[in-house]
């Protein structure tokens, strides 16, 4: 046995520890973890590192502690108040003409388990409050008392699959399920709907749904409904097949459910808004993960009709994404770069632009977002609302903190901010899938906060 | 030691003949799932080479899972062999080319498990595919070296 050992030591060991130490650190250079200033990304031109590819993607989710009597922080002349708690995963909200406010509660269809990485991939995000379970309703919000809060709450519609958007036009309630977008009868004042809703289309959903939220505009004319559909994974990673038709905004014909492909190569566009000025279709879009801390910025951009906005294949333009093969150069050359970074990873899931008159003069041209919060970078991004200025249409400066503190001290999440909506009286509603919150932010001086 | 050695050598190369005749030892548990361990790693590098050419993301899960599935069967290979120890159990001789040949496979396959549990392309090609490769490349030399070790202790035995 003596013997053995020395002949392995003597030639086989060192060659192969060799080799080991050589693959080994082939993997770890890719670990190295130097997230930049934020700063850097905002705005038109971001600056992009290299791409790198992790040996172990990094999961940095923050742990929730909840809000307890603690209360977000506000930008100087603001003040922030929940409008009502106790929701079951609030993800986005819509102000009807008659000032009722809808908050959808809903959360994601189950993942299915394609490779060992889901499970522990769902098990990290069970920590994030992102399992909660799906309440599937909408829940109507009516009046405020002295204290603020709302003098009636009920359920406004239930037994929905995965709800996000939500439009009106006329006396048609539109609501974009998971897998297809639904109209109800709707009549002014009414409180709660139980008529069967008719299907208007379809929309890809299971069985993978990995990016679920469908966001939901109508044009002003009512003619058409916009849609964001989100791609069905982070990279192409579940087949290009299963991207038919996602990573899209759709135009639908509101008369016979027809649609076409408006605009394509958008990872996750899960805000839609008319910008005021030029009248121009803006989105909010999550970009891809797992290629480096400061890569790849998410954005808010106008978008062209029938423009590519590079995923799978690129993003920022001409940046190649070596992860999808085979690439499509056609596409790549045609590639629009987005008008505004986010900064990476900080996952905008609400976006308002505001045409209120309640909030001090800074912002009354810009567009509010709700920053979710990154889940894969160190330090922390995101997890707060920002206002980025528009002048003449384009956003005109660096994004401003609005609302923070959704996070404490010790990088544990309050609450997480998500669906964004401005009431009847310009105050900023946001929606808090953690805190199971809705806040409502209204300016601090008494001449024009209507609430308080 | 070394008379016990031989023996139980020889009882191993002939083993289809030893399981007719009473032994003075049993058959060793881990023998069985380090084969299946190194028969799924095989399999992993053979669907790798697969998506290399065809790039279909069937053969990429089919390769995760592989590696996995090695994984796993590594890990129930070392209880077993514990197990064997404690239960003074045969142990074929000698045993330490392979135990290390063995851990390195091992220790290649978790990082190719890391490598593969990339999104895309980049998940096998080029790092996936040259790991699997080594492991496989181990695994054989490993086999090769215990072999010929075997060999000369029963010659010089």
């Amino acid at each position: 046995m003596n013997h053995a050992l020395k002949i392995s030591r003597s030639a086989k060991l060192p060659r192969l520890a060799a080799l080991l130490v050589t693959v080994a650190g082939l993997g770890l250079s890719g670990c190295d973890d130097h997230a930049g200033d934020p700063k850097m990304q905002i705005g038109a031109n971001p600056v992009l590192p290299a791409l790198q590819q992790y040996f172990m993607p990094p999961m940095a989710v923050a742990k929730v502690v909840g809000w307890g009597t603690e209360t977000p922080a506000v930008a100087q002349g603001l003040q922030v108040h929940a409008l009502a708690t106790g929701f079951q995963h609030p993800r986005s909200l819509y102000v009807l003409p008659n000032g009722d406010v809808l908050v959808v509660e809903s959360n994601g269809p189950k993942a299915p388990i394609d490779r060992p990485k889901d499970i522990i991939t769902g098990w990290v995000q069970s920590f994030a409050g992102a399992k909660a379970k799906d309440a599937n309703r909408i829940t109507l919000l009516r009046g405020s008392k002295p204290d603020g809060t709302p003098e009636l709450r009920t359920v406004f519609l239930d037994h929905l699959n995965s709800p996000f958007g939500v439009a009106l036009v006329g006396h048609d309630l539109y609501v974009a399920n998971t897998d297809g977008i639904m109209r109800f009868p709707y009549q002014d004042g009414q409180t709660s709907i139980t008529a069967a809703g008719t299907k208007l289309t379809d929309l890809p959903g299971g069985p993978i749904d990995h990016h679920w939220t469908k966001a939901l505009l109508a044009s002003p004319d009512g003619s058409k409904l916009y849609v964001g559909v989100g791609s069905n994974s982070n990279i192409g990673e579940n087949g290009i097949g299963a991207e038919y038709e996602r990573a899209a905004i759709w135009e639908v014909d509101r008369a016979s459910g027809a649609h076409r492909i408006f605009a394509s190569g958008i990872r996750n566009p899960t805000g839609l808004q008319w910008e005021p000025e030029t009248g121009k279709l803006w989105a909010i879009a999550n970009e891809r993960d797992e290629i480096g801390p400061d890569l790849v910025p998410d954005y808010l951009t106008s978008v062209k009709d029938g423009g590519f906005y590079g995923w799978p294949y690129s993003y920022y333009g001409q940046h190649l994404d070596p992860r999808i093969v085979p690439q499509r150069p056609d596409l790549v050359a045609s590639a629009i770069v987005p008008d505004y970074a986010l900064s990476s990873h900080v996952a905008p899931l609400g976006v308002a632009m505001y045409t209120g008159t309640d909030l001090p003069a800074n912002y009354r041209s810009g567009a509010f977002v709700g920053e979710h919060g990154s889940w894969n970078r160190t330090p922390l991004n995101g997890y707060k609302v920002v206002f980025v200025p528009f002048s003449g249409g384009r956003p005109s400066g660096p994004a401003q903190d609005v609302v923070t503190g959704f996070l404490d001290a010790n990088n544990h999440a309050r609450g997480r901010p998500v669906g964004l909506a401005v009431d009847k009286s310009g105050g900023l509603l946001i929606a808090d899938d953690v805190g199971n919150t809705v806040w409502r932010v209204s300016s601090s001086n008494p001449h024009s906060a209507s609430n308080n | 030691m070394q008379q016990h050695a031989t023996i139980t050598e020889a009882t191993f190369i002939h083993d289809a003949k030893s399981r007719l005749t009473p032994k003075p030892r049993r058959r060793p548990l881990h023998k069985m799932l380090v084969s299946f361990s190194a028969a799924y790693f095989v399999g992993a590098l053979a669907t790798d080479i697969t998506y290399w050419q065809m790039p279909d993301v069937l053969w990429e899960r089919f390769s995760i899972w592989l590696i996995v599935a090695g994984l796993v069967m590594a890990g129930l290979a070392t209880i077993a062999y514990a197990i064997d120890l404690a239960g003074g159990r045969r142990i074929d001789r000698p045993a330490w080319p392979r135990a290390i040949g063995y851990a390195l496979a091992v220790l290649l396959s978790v990082i190719n498990a890391f490598v593969h549990s990339r999104d895309g392309y980049t998940a096998v090609v080029p790092t996936g595919l040259m790991l699997s490769g080594l492991v496989v490349v181990v695994l054989l030399l490993t086999a090769a070296v215990a072999m010929a070790l075997a060999h000369r202790q029963r010659v010089g035995g």
